[in-house]
């Protein structure tokens, strides 16, 4: 690690709702966010040093994409640093906005994701995404697969039940009633014993929903700068680690902090929380609420488990024992989770908890607030499957 | 492939008769590779890369046992779409090969999908996989239960 000269803040971001309008160029998007963002934080324009940019290669398939990104927000001639890295690809974005103002390169970084997935021609070229391509993908193994067996074996590990499922999306669908910006709003809640029930339809309901066209993004500034928009600004540190791009290798990779575990555990999300706690002086029992980037219900366990707010292999019981609710010491997904705030890959699903940790903290949340006052927030995603985990850690500065 | 889906007809990323030949010991017989500084063995093979172990660069090829066992199943009912019409549900798994290596793969030749379960024995056998873009056939690993 080397010199860190100053804090990084976050002062505002913005997200876009769900369904936005079919119409909508991914330029579109992206803009919309950013407008929205400076608008709402007093930032103008100008003052933006720099963008980071999340987005996915494959939907978006124009070239050199840092021009046109900038062509769109109206900040060229100014750098727009892109970033490919699967649906974690956000978090990477802002940990190289966090690099940039660190360092005391720059003042203001906006860190943007976005995401068309309709731009998709073909469902397989999506599920080609984070595979090791030459021998999982080229012979029709996609990462769906792997969710799957993963799953099976987190199951028979931990002795985790569809019934523990349920009980993780059921409780997303409750946050998500409450959260206007989450995919289930405004819809009938689920019948749980129908979510529990051993169904090829109710696995699916267990699984996360696709948000379609999606961006958000959030503004970043040195601690010296913060008080200029806001008294209320959030410390914020992040960090991020890998695991080996094939499934295979899950199991006892020989490296320090990857050989003691296997597909059960999500090791590289150990390893970048351990980094982020670093950077932010705390330890896991110090965290009021934790979003996590949940495409089945057994991966929000293993997220929670591995981020420390439970032992690993005892997710469903902190779940059961009420972990999720807003009772809890920790509550857990108050967005509302993959299952019913949505998967919106770079366009929100590292940005999703880490916009709703900023607005748990300055008390923004309605009917879905955590009590108390929270402090400290920290929230997850990943890429590919789980061979890229991204953590933020947002803290109260005032 | 199907009667509904006589061949794939969706796009494929990186699907190129080049990738079919670098890849072709791996494919044919699990061919992996073995660091000679420390020892530790790899599948897929790491030719020419850094042991992530030792971080020396001397990889060997080595070839994986082909028999191993079942650590995790799941049926994939999902893609007939993709020109699996004939085999669905496909039973996709983890194999622990017999020196520790762990393969992601499919299991054929099973008349019901409960004959396959955790812990059982498997054997990799070839199997006709998809055409490259020449119009050849290309051949891929998969396992069969053992007998």
């Amino acid at each position: 690690m080397g010199k860190i000269t100053r804090k990084v803040m976050m002062i505002g971001g913005a997200i876009t709702p769900p369904n936005v309008p079919m119409e909508w160029t991914w330029r579109q998007l992206a803009t919309e966010v950013f407008w929205n963002a400076l608008q709402e934080a007093g930032v103008a324009i100008k003052d933006v040093d720099l963008v980071t940019c999340a987005y996915n290669d494959r939907t978006i398939v124009d070239s050199s994409i840092g021009p046109q990104v900038a062509d769109a927000l109206g900040i060229v001639p100014k750098p727009v640093m892109v970033t490919a890295s699967a649906c974690a690809g956000n978090g990477i974005a802002s940990y190289v906005a966090w690099n940039a103002i660190a360092s005391g390169r720059c003042d203001v970084v906006v860190s943007l994701g976005f995401a068309r997935s309709d731009n998709y021609d073909a469902m397989e070229a999506m599920n080609s995404q984070g595979n090791y391509v030459d021998f999982d993908y080229l012979l029709g193994l996609t990462h769906i697969n792997y969710g799957g067996i993963r799953d099976d074996y987190y199951k028979r590990k931990y002795g985790a039940t569809i019934e523990d499922a349920a009980r993780w999306v059921y409780q997303c669908h409750w946050y998500a009633r409450r959260n206007p910006l989450a995919a289930a709003y405004g819809k009938p809640m689920p019948v749980f014993e129908e979510l529990a029930a051993d169904t090829p339809e109710a696995d699916r309901d267990r699984q996360a929903t696709n948000r379609g066209g999606v961006a958000s993004c959030m503004i970043f500034v040195g601690e010296d700068v913060a008080a200029r928009y806001t008294d209320r600004p959030a410390v914020f540190n992040v960090a991020y680690a890998y695991r080996p791009p094939y499934v295979g290798n899950f199991f006892h990779y020989p490296v320090p902090g990857l050989a003691d575990y296997d597909m059960a555990e999500l090791s590289g999300l150990m390893v970048a929380a351990r980094e982020a706690y670093g950077l932010a002086g705390i330890t896991p029992e110090q965290i009021d609420v934790v979003q996590v980037h949940d495409l089945t219900a057994f991966e929000g366990f293993m997220a929670i488990e591995a981020l420390g707010i439970c032992p690993v292999g005892q997710g469903k019981d902190y779940v059961a024992a009420g972990g999720m609710t807003l009772e809890s010491r920790c509550p857990v997904n108050t967005y509302g989770g993959g299952p019913a705030f949505g998967h919106g890959s770079v366009g929100c699903d590292f940005q999703a908890g880490l916009l709703e940790n900023f607005w748990q903290l300055r008390g923004q949340c309605g009917e879905r607030q955590v009590g108390g006052e929270p402090r400290l927030g920290v929230n997850s995603s990943y890429g590919t499957h789980h061979s890229l985990d991204a953590v933020g850690v947002l803290q109260r500065a005032w | 492939m199907s009667e509904q889906f006589p061949e794939f007809f969706v796009r494929l990323d990186t699907f190129s008769s080049a990738v079919w030949y670098r890849n072709k010991a791996a494919r044919y017989r699990l061919e992996g590779t073995r660091c000679t500084a420390c020892g530790a063995t790899f599948f897929p093979p790491r030719t020419g890369l850094i042991c992530p172990h030792c971080h020396a660069r001397a990889m060997e090829p080595y070839e994986c046992p082909p028999t191993g066992e079942i650590v995790a199943r799941t049926l994939d009912e999902m893609f007939p779409a993709h020109g699996y019409g004939d085999y669905l549900p496909r039973i996709m798994v983890i194999v622990r090969l017999d020196d520790g290596t762990h393969v992601m793969s499919e299991v054929m030749d099973v008349a019901d999908p409960a004959e396959v379960q955790v812990g059982a024995r498997v054997r990799m056998v070839l199997r006709k996989h998809r055409r490259e873009d020449t119009g050849a056939w290309v051949y891929g690993p998969r396992f069969v239960l053992e007998a």
